[in-house]
């Protein structure tokens, strides 16, 4: 009965042999297999999963969804009018123009002419909502599920949920998190064992170029000198261990300086794009300013996802576009659109993509009218993300807001659905996966969320 | 198909009734109509689509809520009435079966609108029904306190019989009684008794998060007595070092913290006042019933005049150090976030109690109603939190904080550092002053004139601000963070915690499953808290005695007797040992609630004194070790890792920090002060790892990767991992390099030759003898190392490798 399991499993292991790091990282998933079983190695999902790992493209800020992804015609017909409801503030049309796009007839605006022409891989999520319009609640809700209490975030779970299919690497990473809105809660374990937290390579809205884990390397000793003090103290480990004749904790330790060191080789050579065609870079757009910073981001996030990492966010910041929306989106688009069409393209065609899911979206989304023209306010009530990838239809919409965009009405989907979407994708059932904690199983979801079943390939 | 035939016969039934009733024909026709709509239109729905989760026959009953009686309709259920006759839109069902609300029901299926438009017309006509006959259902199922008290950990401790062992010549004292009739009942033996050279080092671990000195160890190895480990005991219960180690076993309990975390992260400078209280107050051996109720009423334990002391303002920090969402605008919101936060922390920290559970419903396993948890939110609602916080924008809650005195000595440099401050602030307001003067008085100001001419009013406010502040404070006047009571009252129930959704007013009071403990009437004049402290603090609640002595068993022992220490509920775990848990508890309270006794007590059983050697005949029938035939294998926490490479490496200073880098900080926002921080670090870096500053989201490095209690939670037991971080930090730190680097130093002045260098070097990590075949691996090794004649290269390598070694990282 468990068959699909083991053979998923030992595919797993075998794809880690071809791809990048070859037989150091098979040695090292089968050494940890013998050993004392890490945490972080690959646990069987509570179902048939559609989607291996994920990558989470966050916009902070919160990106304005009747400018990208949510076509309302009759927000420009009723351009400067006032709604009732909100006195002072008129609507205003898109200044983007929207177009169908492939074969499905996706509606994207001008502002995305890239990611368009992927327009059949990309499932809509028109009916998104949040709790709060604020931006650190709404970010933390987004990342944890609840802005009221210090809880384990996404990833975390998932890492929790699934275990990791690289040894050699950390299971969960966010490039360049942002520091403020929850800082590292939003990549934190709270109270799952620390090893399922994130760990946080480079600093938001910096380029990755010099961005590196922490503690990689000791300046003071060549890699030849560490190795023979490696071997010194893993004999001293060894007769500890000869001593105690049987100790888990010991044979813990030993085993984590082994896996020490081989990351400190395996992490730069996969932070290292040097072996990427000039080809490539281009296609991310590296090398071009506008779109180095997350042009990087996005290829880095594809050699993690082949490297085997389960959960990888990156982030592009300044979606806050209360005034000067068309310079600033414009900008932002610019900046992300390249890189993320360069990302889908790239793993369908490393045919990485029917397993990797891709999410974007930000906190949330901003209002189709305005105190000030040329902006956009907070809008919880309604937003668009969208999947790719990862067992999702591809080329529809679910869900919708109103005529104008300000409120989700149909198919509405909380952060709570997201999560526990994104979860039911990866063979997790999100009301089972849960951890013991202070005297009541907790779980991503608390006691919410719905699977959008339409949406699932 | 059973409800089916129910509901036929009622229906027969009701018409039999109503055919036979006599009265005015006019009324009576009305009825017999709205009667019959209901039979027709609403009866069979309710019976088809509800009553399976909300009747009498439900099985699993949900929401509280009966819809198989006109009374169970009009109670209603969890969230309030279900309906209100003649109020069609005031009417909760309604509500749920349009779908419009939060609640949507039937879960599965929607019901047709013809459905909804029929109930819409009944609850219109007033709701007739004729079931208010029919026999009327128990609105809610209460909890009988009498049958739930009778939970091991609700019953009151009694002095269990010392049971009867075989072995009698094994135990050193009543503890191992208990011990060994547990092992022997399971065919297990303890295993041989720890050296003294793993006794002095497990025990100065223990009780200072230090290891022992070379001196240490030699007199303890050369003392005949008897009575040797006794006064190693009585030596390092005397040392200062004592209250920091176990001060922070506490502070992980009262999840201490220097910022309050969350969406916007602002500093507590003064935190760290609380954290010298409790370092103190273990040093001290303060009784621990005195301990909790300072903690949680310090500042009502004045007596008639004489105002309450400095130290008990500053133990009422307790309830202020928690995690707070500042940005929260809404003020009740927040203070119900905050009232939450200090429920759990006394529930949990001090009775093993979950009872933030039940704030949106009963607790859904223990004996905890709804109610309970509103008696005790209306204490905390009388009372003010005092934490301070930066002004800022983000910040929309700032408060109050305790005014305490300085010492004089302080006082005198404080003032002059305040009076420094406002001259120098005041000074840049004017020049700011004078130069948005000058550019007003342009005549043609450019544009760029105009952008510094926004920045400089901009930044005038803020001063402006700044100076005000300054002058309000008192000039060397200390703060601490704290509680006083504010305007008392009462709250009502939020049912399902929701702000407008207000139930029942109740009483302040104390979770009634510990109605058999004695407590003091509230009435109208206190928050409560007094009596509240003075009610967990009573010697015969079964759980405040339990819960401490568990968590001392645990420090020592490495588990708890009960594993949950938070949580003595029915969720946790029960005792592996429940007599030797009450007796432990009776001696505790017995001693004055002396935690230094009882950590004596414990350490003095031969149990405590067992080698952590492996046996694989005990180990096949109880591989966990949960019956304690060996002593745990213990790992260092982050700190003492931290503290025990400085003593090591000869670096530590051992006095206590002064004040905290947080307070150096003032009141910042987090986020914009750690380069600050960093360099502040950068200077004093070499007191214990207690005093680091622990802010939310921002712990120091080693503290996080090595499983230090995460600020925001209350944490009993700390997690213990071993990964891969944790190796690449201390094979590449610069601090562990830099300790590496001192240790080789302090080894290579004080030798002659490598053979003893390598000795001491041992001796240092280890408290113990290098034997030959180590002497000639180390050699060896530094040797191979030798490619250059850098001699502290070398010993630097070998002293690193042994501080991370797993000998170093481990306790025997």
């Amino acid at each position: 009965m468990n068959d699909w399991r083991n053979s998923i499993t030992r595919r797993d292991m075998l794809k880690s042999v071809s791809a990048g790091f070859g037989y150091m990282a098979f040695a090292g998933l089968s050494s940890t297999h013998a050993a004392s079983g890490s945490p972080l190695l690959p646990k069987p999902p509570h179902f048939r999963p559609k989607a291996k790992r994920v990558i989470f493209a966050c916009m902070r800020g919160g990106p304005s969804h009747v400018d990208t992804f949510d076509h309302k015609p009759a927000l420009a017909r009723d351009n400067g009018k006032q709604l009732g409801k909100y006195r002072n503030r008129e609507l205003m049309a898109s200044p983007w123009e929207f177009a169908p796009h492939g074969q499905s007839g996706l509606m994207i605006s001008e502002l995305f002419p890239n990611l368009a022409r992927h327009a059949d891989d990309l499932c809509m999520l028109n009916g998104m909502y949040a709790s709060v319009p604020a931006h650190p609640q709404s970010f933390i809700e987004l990342h944890t599920g609840s802005f009221q209490f210090v809880r384990p975030s996404m990833g975390a779970w998932v890492l929790y949920g699934l275990g990791s299919e690289n040894q050699n690497l950390p299971g969960f990473i966010s490039l360049g998190p942002p520091s403020n809105v929850g800082g590292a809660q939003n990549y934190g374990s709270a109270f799952l064992p620390a090893y399922y937290q994130g760990t946080k390579i480079g600093e938001f809205n910096r380029p990755l170029r010099t961005a590196s884990l922490r503690n990689l390397s000791n300046e003071h000793v060549t890699g030849n000198l560490q190795r023979k003090q490696l071997d010194f103290l893993q004999s001293l480990n060894r007769d500890l261990l000869a001593r105690k004749r049987k100790s888990s904790q010991v044979e813990g330790v030993i085993e984590s300086y082994e896996l020490a060191f081989r990351m400190q080789s395996a992490v730069p050579e996969l932070m290292n794009t040097g072996d990427e065609t000039q080809a490539t870079l281009d296609a991310y757009g590296i090398g071009n300013r506008a779109t180095e910073n997350f042009g990087s981001q996005c290829l880095l996030a594809r050699r993690l996802a082949e490297a085997g990492v389960r959960f990888i966010e990156i982030s592009q910041g300044n979606w806050d576009q209360h005034r000067n929306l068309n310079s600033t989106l414009t900008r932002n688009c610019e900046a992300t659109d390249q890189p993320l069409a360069a990302l889908l393209r790239d793993l369908k065609e490393r045919g990485l993509l029917e397993e990797t899911l891709v999410v974007w979206g930000g906190e949330f989304g901003r209002t189709p009218h305005a105190k000030q023209k040329d902006g956009r306010d907070h809008n919880a009530t309604g937003f668009t993300f969208w999947m790719a990838g990862g067992g999702v239809k591809g080329g529809i919409t679910h869900g919708a807001t109103d005529e104008h965009g300000i409120a989700a009405v149909t198919d509405r989907m909380h952060f709570h659905d997201l999560h526990a979407t994104i979860l039911h994708l990866l063979g997790l059932d999100h009301e089972a996966l849960t951890y013991q904690y202070a005297g009541r199983d907790f779980r991503l979801t608390n006691i919410h969320g719905n699977v959008a079943h339409d949406i699932i390939a | 198909m059973f409800l089916r035939i129910t509901w036929k016969i009622s229906v027969l039934g009701v018409a039999l009734a109503t055919a036979g009733a006599p009265g005015q024909a006019g009324a009576a026709e009305a009825d017999a109509e709205g009667i019959a709509f209901f039979e027709k239109n609403i009866r069979p729905v309710l019976v088809e689509n509800c009553y399976k989760c909300h009747s009498a026959e439900a099985r699993d009953l949900k929401g509280d809520l009966f819809l198989d009686s006109k009374q169970g309709m009009l109670n209603g259920g969890e969230s309030g009435p279900a309906i209100v006759p003649g109020q069609p839109f005031r009417s909760r069902l309604l509500r749920a079966i349009r779908r419009s609300g939060e609640l949507k029901m039937p879960p599965k299926s929607k019901l047709p609108k013809r459905v909804v438009l029929n109930f819409t017309r009944w609850i219109k006509m007033g709701a007739p029904d004729p079931r208010s006959t029919e026999r009327a259902r128990p609105v809610k199922q209460s909890i009988d306190f009498e049958e739930s008290r009778k939970f091991w950990s609700f019953v009151k401790p009694t002095q269990p019989s010392v049971p009867e062992i075989g072995d009698t010549a094994w135990p050193s004292n009543e503890i191992d009684h208990f011990i060994l009739a547990k092992l022997e009942q399971n065919k297990l033996t303890p295993v041989r008794d720890a050296s003294r050279r793993e006794l002095i080092r497990r025990a100065s671990f223990d009780l200072t998060g230090l290891p022992p000195t070379p001196e240490q160890v030699t007199g303890f190895l050369n003392d005949p007595s008897e009575d040797a480990f006794e006064k190693v005991i009585d030596e390092l219960l005397k040392s200062p070092h004592f209250g920091e180690q176990w001060g922070r076993h506490w502070l992980d309990v009262a999840r201490y913290s220097e910022s309050n975390g969350m969406e916007r992260n602002y500093t507590y400078p003064h935190a760290w006042r609380y954290r010298d209280y409790v370092i103190e107050s273990f040093n001290r051996d303060k009784p621990f019933d005195q301990f909790v109720k300072e903690q949680v009423a310090g500042d009502l334990l004045g007596r008639g005049k004489r105002p309450p002391t400095d130290e008990q303002l500053i133990a009422t920090g307790f309830l202020a150090i928690g995690p707070k969402p500042l940005n929260q605008g809404n003020d009740r919101l927040f203070s119900l976030e905050v009232i939450d936060e200090q429920i759990d922390a006394t529930t949990r920290a001090f009775l093993g109690l979950t009872v933030a559970c039940a704030r949106c419903h009963d607790h859904k396993f223990d004996p905890i109603p709804t109610e309970d948890y509103y008696a005790m939110a209306g204490i905390f609602r009388s009372t003010d939190t005092l934490y301070g916080t930066a002004n800022s924008q983000g910040n929309r809650q700032p408060a109050d904080l305790h005014t305490v005195a300085a010492s004089d000595d302080d006082r005198a440099e404080r003032i002059r550092r305040h009076n420094s401050e406002l001259r120098k602030a005041k000074r840049r307001l004017n020049s700011m002053r004078d130069e948005i003067e000058e550019l007003r008085g342009k005549r043609r100001a450019s544009s760029d004139d105009k952008a510094s001419l926004r920045r400089l009013n901009r930044n005038l406010k803020t001063l402006q601000a700044n100076v005000t502040d300054l002058e309000e404070k008192e000039p060397g006047a200390n703060y601490a963070m704290g509680v006083r009571d504010g305007k008392i009252s009462d709250v009502p129930v939020l049912i399902h915690g929701e702000i407008r959704n207000r139930g029942n007013m109740v009483e302040r009071g104390f979770p009634q499953i510990l109605g058999h403990v004695k407590s003091y009437p509230i009435g109208s004049r206190s928050s409560g808290r007094l009596q509240l402290a003075s009610w967990i603090t009573q010697d015969d609640n079964p759980l405040t005695s339990r819960v401490m002595a568990n968590r001392i068993w645990k420090h020592l022992l490495g588990t708890g007797l009960v594993r949950t220490l938070d949580n003595f509920g029915s969720t946790g775990t029960a005792p592996t040992h429940p007599g030797l848990l009450d007796h432990l508890a009776l001696r505790f309270v017995g001693n004055g609630w002396s935690v230094k006794s009882l950590i004596r007590e414990i350490m003095l059983s031969r149990t405590y004194q067992l080698s952590n050697d492996t046996d694989d005949t005990n180990a096949a029938i109880d591989p966990g070790n949960r019956l304690l035939w060996r002593m745990n294998h213990k790992r260092l926490s982050a700190e003492a890792l931290r503290d025990a490479m400085l003593a090591t490496s000869g670096r530590l200073n051992p006095r206590p920090a002064d004040g905290s880098l947080v307070a150096k900080l003032g009141d910042v926002n987090v986020g914009r002060a750690l380069r600050e921080l960093a360099q502040l670090q950068r200077k004093a870096n070499d007191h214990r790892s207690v005093y680091l500053p622990v802010m939310r989201n921002a712990q120091p490095e080693m503290m996080r990767i090595f499983d230090a209690a995460e600020p925001s939670l209350i944490v009993g037991r700390r997690n213990e991992t071993t990964v891969p971080t944790q190796a690449l930090y201390l094979m590449n730190n610069s601090f562990v390099v830099g300790q590496a680097y001192s240790m080789a130093k302090r080894v290579m002045d004080d030798t002659e030759s490598n053979r003893d260098g390598i000795r001491l070097a041992y001796k240092l990590a280890f408290a113990r003898e290098a034997d030959d075949d180590e002497i000639t691996k180390a050699q060896k090794f530094m040797a191979s190392a030798s490619g250059e004649k850098d001699r502290p290269g070398q010993w630097t390598l070998l002293c690193q490798a042994l501080l991370a070694s797993a000998e170093f990282r481990y306790i025997d």
